[in-house]
């Protein structure tokens, strides 16, 4: 009896200890995508930072990059991009999403999102993922329907003509579960 | 004696380990306090305040269940609001702007320059009906003045420190050169040929370049600003539909 008393809590830490499960984000391919009437463009980062927790069924990840990462090729139109966007004043483009635990394995998953840019935060819901495990990479891949309204952004214009509002965000994700 | 003091010290051990599974572990309570978990999503658009210049590393504002960008490895520096470098970005965009809308502005004094050339060499000397010369030397005079105007826009617009040229700009600045020699070389020629014409003489020397000159420095502006606009993707073939 008192052997038992003794083994129990050492038991019972390695149990509350696996109820946390961390993610690590490998790799990541964000590009946006904008449309002028004459016009189309594209950049892209590749150095964005991520990390998951899930706890008590609900997974809570976090994705962020640093705004003037995003190449679009050509560092004019990056920099007027820094510009439009505020990049100087508010650094970072984050994203954070919400998943049950149990959805984690699935090969589509449908997220709330909300994402912070440009000093204003987006929220949005069902988000279409598609999820390919290989081994023990997870790689979730999506659009993000954003657009310029929803960061109070004034679309820059050419040739008297504005952007489009549309700024969908593709995006590519690997993750691994930390150990 | 022995069985009761036995049991005295079992139970507080069970007391403390039920206290145990239902209470977090103190490390694993440390470790959630770390990764900061986040709030549910906010379902509304909310403004963000710019993070101070001189906020710290981790930003004590969120809330303790939070992901935070410091958990990621941004750095403060990297986290950082910086205001003088947004003015700086804002006041060279906004000169860019200006320098885009006179160059564009400025192809048509300088189209129409080189189509009214037809009519600007006299047949012998300008003494008498010089009209299409003067129309020439007064388009040419604002191509000139515009062109000025353009080029000032885009030198005094502040660099950013830390860019590096890439992509179409380059072609664009390579091309700078060019048509700015021509700009100034231009008139300089034309005022040659003038003086020559007006003589009595043929055009010879180096004036007679001043055709080919101008043609050169309309061909490297307009491809200056074709590189900036390039690829354009003008779907003509869905308007038709």
């Amino acid at each position: 009896m008192k052997r038992l008393a003794l083994l129990l809590p050492l038991i019972a830490l390695p149990c509350l200890a696996q109820n946390t499960q961390q993610w690590v984000l490998d790799s990541s391919t964000l590009t946006y995508h904008v449309t002028h009437a004459v016009h189309e463009a594209e950049g892209t980062t590749h150095s964005a930072l991520g990390k998951g927790v899930c706890t008590a069924g609900q997974c809570d990840f976090l994705v962020a990059a640093q705004v003037k990462s995003f190449d679009s090729g050509d560092s004019n139109r990056d920099l007027h991009m820094l510009q439009i966007v505020r990049g100087a004043q508010f650094p970072i483009v984050s994203v954070r999403l919400r998943l049950p635990q149990s959805a984690l394995g699935q090969p589509t998953l449908d997220a709330d999102m909300d994402v912070t840019f440009a000093g204003q935060t987006a929220h949005y819901s069902h988000i279409a993922l598609q999820q390919v495990v290989q081994n023990n990479e997870h790689r979730i891949s999506g659009t993000l329907p954003t657009t310029l309204t929803d960061f109070k952004i004034d679309p820059p214009s050419f040739l008297a003509m504005p952007l489009h509002n549309e700024m969908p965000v593709r995006f590519e994700l690997y993750w691994h579960p930390a150990n | 004696m022995n069985t009761k003091s036995s049991h005295d010290l079992i139970r507080p051990i069970l007391a403390a380990t039920l206290i145990l599974l239902l209470l977090p572990h103190p490390a694993f309570a440390q470790q959630l306090a770390e990764l900061n978990l986040p709030d549910a999503p906010q379902p509304q658009q909310s403004t963000a305040a710019p993070p101070p210049a001189s906020a710290p590393a981790a930003p004590p504002a969120a809330p303790a269940q939070s992901l935070s960008l410091s958990d990621l490895g941004f750095s403060s520096a990297q986290q950082q609001s910086d205001a003088a470098r947004q003015a700086l970005l804002d006041k060279r965009s906004h000169m860019l702007k200006i320098h885009q809308r006179l160059g564009l502005l400025t192809t048509i004094p300088m189209a129409a320059t080189l189509l009214s050339s037809a009519a600007a060499p006299c047949e012998h000397n300008c003494n008498g009906n010089s009209a299409g010369m003067d129309f020439h030397a007064a388009l040419g005079t604002v191509t000139v003045g515009m062109y000025a105007a353009t080029a000032y826009f885009a030198i005094r617009a502040p660099e950013v420190p830390g860019d590096k040229p890439r992509g179409a700009i380059r072609i664009h600045r390579y091309l700078a050169p060019v048509h700015m020699t021509g700009m100034v070389l231009t008139p300089i020629l034309g005022a040659m040929a003038f003086n020559q014409q007006n003589n009595g003489q043929k055009v010879t020397g180096i004036a007679s370049a001043h055709g080919a000159v101008a043609t050169t420095t309309f061909v490297a502006y307009a491809a200056s600003i074709v590189a900036v606009s390039w690829p354009i993707h003008y779907k003509f073939w869905e308007k038709s539909n």
